[in-house]
């Protein structure tokens, strides 16, 4: 518990935390601006479309993702990592409180983005006098999901960088992969199965396409890479030499 | 059971690829004690230190803080405090807030932050970040990481580098307060000079392999004990003193260099009725005695 507050700490007294939000403010709005001037407002006012308003809030997963290689492959970057396994010399219990509080701080910022989204939506509509109905039950899941999605996101994260230990590195290929290496996997039909495409599986919660998993299946094998990247980047922070 | 000493290593080895950084590494340092723990650049302190604190995995053998290992203390921050070599913070991060991040890590009460940034002398600059700090700086918050958990036992890797005159000196005082009041510490520098005035014991690595373990004392001796003589008979004062178990060589001039002290080579000449021309110690310093225990073969 209390190497979780440590963490959690350290993720609020650099400015990360600042900066990654304000990096999701400034998408939600040029996005939800764009989409609600350029749509017409018969389409607007349709309650499926209000919700794909929203939906960008889904960004924060990504973010969050990135705030979890940060956490644990920064701190190799910065050598901040020797004081924290000077403190805490059992390394597996800060992997672990790395892991809790990072999905705790994915979901807390992922939930905002909602809340922002929403609101900004909303006034958006209005200001075109849409009836506005983001109330709805698939709005709400939506929102569970999105908030799902980023801490899990955030999770996977943290047990990738732990693996990699090399920040910018780990950050550009997780970018490549999520661009252009899981699309590669639709030649062998097997894109669904992409850890990219099983958390927007989960981000849907229950909404989706045919082109992904149905949110049940999506969410176990999310968890179950999850538990890959975990007990990965378990026994390679376990094994670092901190030189 | 006799208490474990604060800090053991034994057979400790350590490869990094082909390189052997520290090589069956075998010592034990007293409670109660300056170390100091000398070695040329590259001899291996920094891994044999990190192996202590837990950092870097043995190849072989043991490093043992009171007993165990590192990893194995129940509170590692309230036994040991550690000063790492080029510590690194968070550059965005302000001093004061890392110094809260192992506080809260280690259950440690926060006001004891800023009762330590108070003994490094850092509570005016501490709210800054850290990017902005000074080598110095940056020396002192390491020293008062070290000290937050109020430990019995430093460990030190070259915290004087980047210190200027008076932090050196704030930094000595310290440490023999420190010492003075019981605790222990183990401090390693590659200049003999900054330890010579500090330490009680040394070791000394060189080149992955332990060369020495003395008191300072002895070290001293070493240099200490070299004498020049110069003698009309001078033969007969070499045999004199090759009876005694002494051994002298003869140098230029006819001077004869005999390790042993003056007195000594005087009251041997004295016991023999040899008539002496000259005789004088010789004047090595430290750094040359470290020198060649460490350099010999350069
Ligand atoms: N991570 C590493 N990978 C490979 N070699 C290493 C690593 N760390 C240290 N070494 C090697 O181990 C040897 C001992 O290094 P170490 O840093 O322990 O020396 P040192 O006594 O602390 O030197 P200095 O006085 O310069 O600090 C050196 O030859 C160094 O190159
Ligand atoms: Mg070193």
């Amino acid at each position: 518990m209390r190497l979780v507050s440590a963490e959690l700490l350290k993720l609020r007294t650099t400015r990360l935390l600042l900066w990654l939000g304000l990096l999701i403010l400034g998408l939600e709005v040029l996005v939800i601006a764009l989409h609600v001037s350029q749509n017409s407002v018969s389409e607007l006012a349709q309650a499926r479309s209000q919700r794909d308003v929203v939906s960008i809030a889904a960004v924060s997963a990504l973010i969050s993702l990135i705030l979890g290689i940060v956490a644990s492959a920064g701190e190799f970057a910065n050598g901040t990592i020797g004081h924290t396994f000077l403190v805490a010399p059992v390394r597996e219990r800060v992997a672990a409180a790395k892991l809790v509080a990072v999905a705790f701080a994915g979901a807390v910022l992922a939930f905002a983005a909602c809340v922002f989204a929403w609101a900004l939506a909303a006034l958006l509509l209005k200001a075109r006098s849409v009836p506005v109905h983001l109330g709805s039950g698939s709005s709400l899941r939506l929102v569970a999901g999105i908030v799902l999605a980023a801490a899990i996101a955030g999770a996977l994260g943290v047990g990738y960088g732990s693996l990699l230990r090399r920040q910018t590195a780990a950050i550009v290929v997780a970018l490549v992969w999520l661009l252009v290496g899981e699309p590669l996997l639709g030649i062998a039909s097997a894109d669904p199965y992409g850890p990219g495409r099983v958390i927007a599986s989960v981000v849907e919660a229950g909404n989706q396409g045919s082109e992904l998993l149905s949110f049940d299946r999506g969410l176990v094998l999310a968890l179950i890479y999850l538990a890959v990247a975990g007990v990965l980047g378990t026994l390679a922070f376990r094994r670092a030499d901190i030189t | 059971m006799p208490e474990a000493p604060p800090l053991e290593v034994r057979g400790l080895t350590k490869r990094f690829g082909s390189t052997t950084a520290v090589d069956e590494l075998s010592f034990a340092i007293e409670p109660g004690r300056i170390t100091g723990f000398l070695g040329p650049n590259g001899a291996g302190k920094t891994t044999t230190l990190r192996m202590l604190l837990g950092l870097v995995h043995p190849s072989a053998g043991q490093a043992l803080v009171r007993g165990v290992p590192y990893r194995k203390l129940d509170d590692p921050v309230r036994t040991v405090g550690a000063v790492l070599e080029a510590s690194s913070f968070h550059p965005a991060r302000s001093g004061r807030n890392h110094l809260r991040v192992v506080a809260t890590a280690a259950g440690i009460p926060r006001e004891r932050v800023d009762a330590t940034l108070e003994l490094v002398e850092l509570s005016d600059t501490a709210r800054r970040r850290v990017r902005t700090y000074s080598l110095g700086m940056r020396q002192r918050l390491s020293v008062a990481a070290a000290l937050l958990g109020d430990p019995q036992l430093l460990v030190l890797d070259e915290p004087a580098n980047g210190l200027d005159p008076e932090g050196i000196r704030w930094l000595r005082n310290f440490l023999r307060s420190f010492a003075g009041g019981g605790g222990t510490v183990f401090i390693s520098s590659h200049v003999l000079g900054e330890i010579a005035q500090l330490a009680d014991e040394v070791v000394i690595i060189h080149k992955a392999r332990l060369v020495a373990h003395e008191p300072l004392a002895a070290l001293t001796a070493r240099t200490a004990g070299g004498t020049i003589v110069r003698s009309p008979d001078a033969n007969r004062l070499r045999e004199q003193l090759a009876a005694g178990g002494i051994e002298a060589t003869s140098g230029e001039d006819g001077e004869l260099r005999v390790a042993a002290p003056p007195e000594r080579v005087g009251e041997a000449a004295a016991a023999a009725g040899i008539v002496l021309h000259e005789l004088r110690a010789e004047s090595a310093s430290l750094e040359e005695a470290f020198l060649e225990l460490t350099g010999g073969d350069e």
